[in-house]
């Protein structure tokens, strides 16, 4: 068996109104999944539900409360250790691509955090850009000057030039059109045949989740109440609260 | 049934730099008393401005080049303020995309409510109001301020506002565009019921097909500012006859089959700055042939429904051997 990326065990996550004293709230409650190479992992349920603090536990950037956290079947360690082996995709590329930078430049960025040379860097914009279906010109663009699609696909590509080992999409596709969340949902799915990354993908749209997923978690109120391959939710999958959003669909 | 609305072959420009952008290219749509229709395209299809200029409430860089738009025997484009001003108070209820812009940050909840309802009504009345749009604790959220409310609550309160002085048309632009997926049936079926209270007709523009068509009873598919297919629901989705609809709903994730592909639509939407001489989806269409390139298609009923297309007949041929296979 393949050691998986991420392995969560047993996590809780609870936050404090106030330093000392003040109302608890159990952001998770004892969370336990693990993602292999190559597969991705969907997380639907609905706002407040802990989708998203969870993938923060994921990317390292929330201790959790209690429970382990390994990556690549080692202790997670300190963030900086991670450089490059994780990335995330946000709903809106407008948060990940500065505006007033060129988006050759936005992608080129991770690179140089780990210090790589100029022309290897140049090189590897080219050919992410061409992964993504972007022609090489779009390096000289700034991010005002492209669709939505084309942004959030230039945000990918910038997510996947380290060639992580792990990308987190928070609602990567929620925000574009029903035509262009088709493209983007397709590039996703090939880009991971071709290069073998572990994915979770955070949405509260069921149709995109269980299309692009390999399996599915269901959160309510900080807990995982259903955990099966997306197969499943083609279907009639087990828990109530899973049939009620698979309603929605209908 | 009587006409509510009727908008004939309108043509609107924005006015910018670089010339113009013509964001409605000969749209038609009647909208007749009690129904919902949904108004569906892709973002620069121009369905915003086409909801929006039934309010005439489009920013002054906008231009009416041609046509007529009448909304209960008022000429919108055309009439003077005094007049649109009561037809907008009496008639015209708006529910705009993101609840939170729509609703002022700074006064509470109560007040704004108040103020849309005119005059000085009770604490009884805004709370009553509330309690139709579905808002379960009324007093709570009267004294609340935007920010303390759910993004689901905030846009009941943007409903309850709109139908404050009983309009008779109500235009909600993505409803459900900023909320969850399961919030978004339940503000549908509230806007249904609230149509059905008061008799009005709801305008739903939004870009996903699958969500509004199960809440409305007439759907009118917009691309490159014209209105391309309109008709019955069943219709329409059943049998699409523009290739255009055929193509949103293959693109559309919710139908397909474990382990099948969609199929996105190829290419992107067009910018028009003057008329278009020919079919605006020719160049991304899989059945386009050398006549939709060279001449513009005129609207025509065929099985049903009115559609914008040359090759209506191949298209609705095309859908039925889709469905079948």
């Amino acid at each position: 068996m393949q050691i998986p990326v991420v392995d969560l065990e047993n996590i809780a996550v609870t936050f404090r109104r106030r330093l000392i004293g003040g109302d608890a709230v159990h952001a998770l409650r004892g969370v336990s999944l693990s993602i292999a190479p190559g597969e991705t992992l969907g997380l639907v349920g609905e706002s407040g539900s802990g989708k998203t603090t969870l993938g923060r536990v994921c990317l390292g950037l929330l201790r959790p409360s209690s429970g382990t956290v390994r990556f690549d079947g080692q202790a997670f360690g300190r963030l900086r250790q991670r450089r490059g082996q994780l990335s995330v995709v946000l709903q809106h590329p407008e948060w990940a691509l500065n505006p007033r930078l060129r988006c050759g430049v936005s992608v080129a960025e991770p690179l140089k955090t780990l210090g790589a040379p100029v022309t290897q860097r140049r090189e590897a914009v080219a050919r992410m850009l061409d992964q993504v279906g972007l022609s090489p010109e779009f390096a000289d663009r700034y991010p005002g000057q492209l669709s939505g699609g084309q942004r959030q696909r230039v945000a990918i590509a910038r997510a996947l030039i380290t060639e992580p080992r792990f990308i987190l999409f928070d609602e990567a596709v929620s925000a574009l059109d029903v035509s262009v969340q088709a493209q983007v949902l397709n590039l996703i799915s090939d880009l991971q045949a071709r290069l073998g990354f572990a994915a979770l993908f955070i949405s509260h749209d069921m149709a995109a989740t269980r299309y692009v997923c390999h399996r599915i978690a269901v959160m309510l109120k900080g807990e995982v109440v259903e955990s099966a391959p997306a197969e499943t939710f083609y279907g009639t999958p087990e828990h109530p609260y899973s049939r009620a959003l698979m309603d929605a669909l209908a | 049934m009587t006409a509510l609305a009727d908008i004939r072959d309108l043509v609107m420009s924005y006015r910018t730099g670089h010339g113009g952008l013509r964001a409605l290219d000969g749209a038609d749509l009647r909208l007749d008393t009690g129904e919902t229709v949904a108004v569906v395209g892709e973002s620069g299809s121009g369905k915003t401005t086409l909801g929006m200029a039934i309010g005439r409430l489009l920013p002054e860089e906008a231009e009416c080049e041609s046509g007529t738009l009448s909304v209960a025997g008022t000429d919108v484009l055309r009439s003077d303020p005094e007049r649109l001003r009561a037809l907008r108070r009496d008639k015209l209820g708006f529910v705009f995309q993101n609840p939170m812009t729509a609703l002022d940050p700074t006064m509470r909840v109560g007040k704004q409510v108040a103020r849309a309802i005119g005059g000085r009504p009770s604490g009884d009345d805004v709370a009553a109001l509330l309690l139709r749009a579905e808002l379960s604790d009324p007093a709570r959220v009267i004294r609340a301020y935007p920010h303390e409310l759910s993004g689901g609550m905030a846009q009941r309160v943007v409903i309850a506002m709109a139908i404050a002085r009983q309009p008779a048309l109500l235009i909600a632009d993505e409803p459900t565009a900023s909320l969850d997926a399961s919030i978004r049936e339940k503000i549908m079926a509230t806007l249904n019921r609230l149509r059905d209270e008061t008799g009005a007709t709801l305008v739903v523009l939004s870009h996903d097909l699958r969500l509004i068509a199960r809440h409305s009873d007439r759907v009118a598919v917009m691309y490159g500012g014209r209105v391309v297919e309109a008709g019955k629901v069943e219709t329409v989705l059943d049998a699409p006859a523009h290739p255009y609809t055929a193509a949103l709903l293959a693109a559309a994730a919710g139908s397909e089959r474990p382990g099948q592909r969609l199929s996105p639509i190829p290419g992107t939407p067009p910018s028009l700055s003057g008329r278009c001489e020919a079919c605006a989806f020719a160049p991304r269409c899989a059945l386009a042939q050398q006549r939709c390139h060279d001449e513009r298609p005129e609207p025509r009923e065929i099985a049903g429904r009115r559609v914008i297309c040359h090759f209506a007949e191949a298209a609705l041929a095309a859908a039925g051997r889709a469905r079948r296979a």
